[in-house]
């Protein structure tokens, strides 16, 4: 592919990434010396997913100047695609071994029907929510967690790109999507178990003889896969004329228009795909962490993913991912209570409290005086190189 | 009965004369050592005279002897036949209480004392005396309580009583219970049915809630099954098997369980019955690792029907055929008809009534809804409307606001002065914070709208978290003075709180207040001039630098003060901002940016949204809210400017 040939910044990343991945396997519990734990192998695999929804936002808004608050919205309801398979298939095969125990083999409908019980008691129903119909096959899951995420934001995007919502405003009402969502998530009565979510991702079906070690460090596998093919993807996307032009709106889209092109039909196109690869990223991500609920796509989360972006660097692939993988390794580390705490006399900095704090303004100083973000950094680099 | 009337109008008449000060003057124990035969030894003939010689004293502790006397708790001291109530009933020795100051006054063992022990008719006669006296009672409360004790369980020695009391009583809950209670006593023991329809003909109109509990009380159904329909009995409805009303399972199970019918089994059932008849691995000759399919049972299950080891499952035909053969109907518990009519009619009419009411509680709920959707949301059209800066902590000065409010509460203990001050306080505090804001970073973001979401989204958790270290996160209280606490209520379906009438005069206040600046003053002038076009109005000699900071400042003061408000009523918790912010955006710029007015529109109508869709499912408040922003966002579609859209050059672009 001439992409590798011709862009320097995706063979680095690449190889970054191999390296990575290569080192976190050899160091891995299953596959090596054990230095990094199976938690942590998740954590690693996750952040990967992060990273993998960072550069769908990078695109959609790095590159095509559309500021979408919403685009956790997808990556939930990729987790909640893979969430219905994983639970179902998982409650199911328990099912049967209970009722293996009575006289009289089960037929196929009681099993369903106890699964159901057993999945739905916790929010007082017993019966197959609608939306649950494809829930009992892998292959039509996987369509759904492409489908559904996709579907969504062809739909909002049709109707917002059409009546030309542009900035702050296609904001407003992308963030207005997604707590939509995720109060119609929050009912009880709608079918995905309320606040409760959907839980115990993490044991796959048909795999309880392996162990969380080595499905941990499959996952990380699957996710840096995902994370380097859609890297390539997207460097490739964004170095043909089609990034010219998405490049072009971003800049000044009524100059776009006037050229003659349909400026709606290029911004449909990068919302619905960057729907589709949060979507991807969130079905990947969801069985690592092992729980989904409503919280989970909260307004709050799709600011995180935009600032994410914006301390990377937009308008450059490997900002979003640095800026995503920087920012949620830190506050994973900050948060989980391992940073030694600073004795300042009578004071104490307890990192859990005051990490949001250094992280808010952090926001601020970044948007003040690098707008470039971290990115900015490898320019400066780059440039002392050639001098 | 007679004798209880006699007593019950005889008491009616002592209670209300009697002065209550020479009462007190002998204690209730001297009172009952003059009766001290009948009431150790009370019969139903005699008691009635006894009571109301003790009622007559009017004596406060009476209520509470009586109670005691009716219930068996009350006791007799053998030796000096002292009235005594004891400890505990099991202990021994027995611990005596004086029956007045419920002091010590001795113990004895349980053959020295006698329990006091009236008989059933006598307990009733006590009773009567005992709801007597408590009508009379001085204190509303009490009076209202014994009315309610009366609606629980009434009898027909109640009549006379309230038939009594509706003359003399003065206050005006009290004698509303009662315009409800005379009709209730007389539709349940009047002997005449022509005098039971008017007392229910008395209650039309009447919205309260024991009004319509009395009407449906008459208007109690119970559904029965029978080969044909009786002659004797009111009937309310006549059912069809299948219908809404009766589904045809449910009608069948009805027929079962009256055993009018043989069982249809279920799944489960028919399981079991396989269960219990496996003979060397096999039901009915099919094998028992087969009967994985409903087709397999079924075929299990009628071997064995065949071989007589079990009942046949009726079939559909059969069903059918039973639910033919049988009339399903409602019956009132009530037998006279001209009763039932009446109530019917009368619970008719008021329920168009009480919708009527609920129509306009809604209404009021909507409004009030709007209001703090309005006062929430009036800061940002502000900064936001007017300025277009994206404010993500603005939710944050709002939190802001309400921890001033309680900060000050902390320290003046009068709630009303507290509020007096927390509200100017809790203005200059936020406003304060906003030009600061300003001043650091947003005026250098102006040309970049969408950085300045994200700084300020930084400086919003930087905030939410410093305000979580100094006060913690559970929640604050912050409570509103006693005078804003109740609530206005016009009848039992229409009923506001106060604070929601503060809120709504507080938003009338704030959009009056914020239209004059920015329209009649200097200020706004000054405003709407740099908004529109700031290197224009700089060179007409204003300095856009200071508007900026102080139109900023303005917008995030009035986000404080309406903090205080919402802070009176929600939880104050440092992430209570955030439950406001999407929804101040939406009403913005569903109301059209830009203008105050267009907020106050916005607000009107996503909160109107929000309890219209609730009227249709009122449970589910997460519902309502749901489809409100779906609505929202359909409504952008159309509308991509909102409600008030500016036009020409004020709309700037």
């Amino acid at each position: 592919m001439s992409i590798f040939t011709q862009n320097r910044s995706v063979r680095i990343f690449i190889g970054i990434l191999v390296l990575f991945t290569l080192g976190v396997t050899v160091m891995s519990e299953a596959y090596g010396t054990g230095a990094i734990s199976v938690s942590f192998t998740k954590v690693l695999g996750m952040t990967l997913c992060l990273c993998l929804a960072a550069l769908a936002m990078d695109l959609v808004w790095g590159y095509c100047g559309i500021l979408s608050l919403g685009h956790f919205a997808f990556f939930g309801l990729g987790g909640y695609g893979i969430g219905m398979w994983l639970m179902t298939a998982r409650t199911e095969a328990v099912v049967r071994a209970n009722l293996a125990g009575g006289v009289i083999p089960p037929t196929e409908a009681e099993v369903s029907q106890a699964t159901a019980l057993q999945i739905f008691s916790v929010v007082g129903a017993e019966d197959w929510p609608w939306m649950w119909a494809a829930s009992d096959s892998l292959f039509l899951s996987l369509v759904l967690i492409v489908a559904v995420p996709g579907l969504l934001a062809l739909v909002f995007g049709w109707l917002a790109f059409r009546s030309r919502v542009t900035g702050v405003y296609l904001s407003i009402l992308t963030q207005a999507m997604t707590l939509a969502l995720s109060l119609y998530l929050f009912q009880n009565d709608t079918g995905l178990r309320g606040n409760n979510g959907l839980s115990g991702l993490q044991n796959i079906p048909g795999a309880d003889a392996i162990g969380q070690d080595r499905i941990s460090i499959w996952f990380f596998w699957a996710s840096a896969v995902a994370l380097g093919l859609a890297y390539v993807a997207a460097a490739w996307l964004i170095s043909s004329k089609f990034g010219n032009i998405i490049r072009g709106i971003r800049d000044d889209e009524q100059r776009v228009r006037f050229l003659g092109y349909r400026v709606e039909s290029y911004k449909l196109f990068v919302f619905t795909l960057t729907g589709i690869l949060c979507g991807v990223a969130g079905a990947l991500y969801y069985p690592q962490a092992g729980i989904i609920n409503p919280d989970e796509i909260a307004p709050i989360a799709s600011i995180y993913l935009a600032v994410w972006v914006a301390i990377g660097g937009r308008g450059r692939l490997y900002g979003a991912v640095i800026g995503a993988a920087v920012v949620s390794l830190l506050s994973t580390y900050f948060t989980g209570g391992r940073a030694p705490d600073i004795a300042l006399g009578a004071f104490r900095i307890e990192w859990v409290d005051w990490w949001p704090v250094l992280l808010g303004l952090g926001f601020v100083l970044v948007t003040l005086f690098a707008p470039k973000g971290l990115g900015g950094l490898v320019d400066y680099i780059v440039r002392k190189d050639r001098a | 009965m007679h004798l209880l009337r006699r007593i019950a109008i005889s008491l009616a008449i002592s209670v209300f004369l009697m002065p209550s000060a020479r009462a007190q003057e002998a204690s209730l124990q001297d009172i009952l050592q003059t009766h001290i035969e009948e009431i150790a030894d009370p019969s139903r003939r005699t008691v009635g005279e006894t009571l109301d010689a003790l009622v007559a004293t009017g004596h406060p502790d009476l209520p509470e002897f009586l109670t005691r006397w009716q219930s068996r708790e009350a006791w007799q001291r053998d030796a000096d036949g002292l009235f005594v109530y004891v400890e505990d009933e099991d202990a021994d020795p027995l611990v005596l209480l004086d029956i007045s100051t419920g002091e010590t006054v001795g113990e004895a063992g349980s053959r020295e004392v006698t329990q006091l022990r009236p008989n059933g008719g006598v307990r009733r006669v006590i009773g009567g005396a005992l709801v007597q006296f408590q009508l009379g009672a001085e204190d509303p409360a009490a009076r209202l309580d014994a009315l309610e004790a009366i609606g629980d369980d009434p009898d027909e020695s109640h009549l006379p009583l309230i038939e009594a009391r509706l003359e003399v009583e003065e206050d005006a809950a009290i004698h509303a219970r009662l315009d409800v209670l005379l009709p209730t006593l007389l539709i349940a023991f009047a002997e005449d049915d022509a005098d039971r329809v008017a007392a229910i003909q008395t209650l039309d109109g009447n919205v309260s809630l024991d009004a319509r509990s009395t009407l449906n009380r008459v208007l109690t159904t119970s559904r029965f099954v029978d080969a044909e329909l009786p002659a004797d009995i009111n009937i309310a409805a006549i059912l069809t098997p299948g219908t809404g009303a009766l589904p045809r399972d449910e009608a069948y199970a009805m027929l079962v369980s009256a055993e009018l019918a043989p069982a249809r089994i279920s799944r489960e059932d028919q399981r079991a019955v396989l269960a219990a008849n496996i003979v060397e691995g096999r039901v009915g000759g099919v094998p028992v690792a087969t009967l994985n399919t409903e087709a397999a049972r079924d075929r299990a299950y009628a071997a064995l029907v065949a071989e007589g080891l079990t009942e046949p499952i009726p079939t559909e035909q059969d069903v059918n055929a039973a639910l033919n053969a049988h009339v399903f109907f409602d019956a009132y518990s009530e037998p006279s008809a001209i009763v039932t009519e009446a109530a019917r009619a009368t619970l008719d009419n008021i329920e168009t009534r009480v919708g009527a009411y609920r129509f306009f509680d809604l209404s009021l709920d909507g409004i009030s809804l709007a209001s703090i959707y309005f006062l929430a949301a009036i800061g940002l059209a502000i900064t936001f409307g007017v300025m277009g800066v994206i404010n993500m902590a603005h939710g944050e000065f709002i939190m802001i606001g309400a921890y001033t409010g309680y900060v000050v509460q902390t320290l003046i203990a009068d709630y009303t002065l507290s509020i007096a001050v927390a509200l100017p306080l809790a203005f200059l505090v936020t406003f304060a914070l906003g030009v600061l804001m300003e001043r650091s970073v947003i005026r250098w973001l102006y040309h970049r709208p969408l950085e300045t979401l994200l700084a300020t989204f930084g400086i919003s958790i930087a905030l939410q978290q410093i305000v979580r270290q100094i006060f913690g996160t559970q929640a604050r209280p912050f409570t509103p003075p006693d005078w804003l606490a109740g609530s206005v209520t016009i009848n039992d379906v229409i009923s506001i709180s106060s604070i929601r009438i503060a809120i709504f005069l507080l938003g009338v206040i704030f959009f009056i207040a914020l239209w004059l600046i920015l329209n009649r003053t200097r200020l706004g002038l000054e405003v709407r001039a740099v908004t529109q076009n700031p290197a224009m109005a700089a060179s007409m000699g204003i300095n856009p630098d200071r508007i900026n900071m102080l139109t900023f400042g303005l917008g995030s003061g009035i986000a404080g003060i309406a903090g205080v408000a919402i802070g009176l009523f929600a939880q104050v918790v440092p992430d209570m901002g955030s439950n406001y912010i999407v929804q101040s955006f939406m009403t913005v710029v569903v109301g059209g940016v830009g203008n105050v007015f267009g907020t106050l529109v916005g607000a009107s109508m996503i909160g109107g949204l929000q309890k219209s869709i609730e009227w249709f499912n009122p449970t589910n408040t997460l519902a309502a809210q749901t489809y409100m922003i779906l609505f929202v966002i359909l409504f952008i579609q159309f509308r991509p400017r909102g409600i008030i859209a500016l036009r020409g050059r004020a709309a700037g672009d």
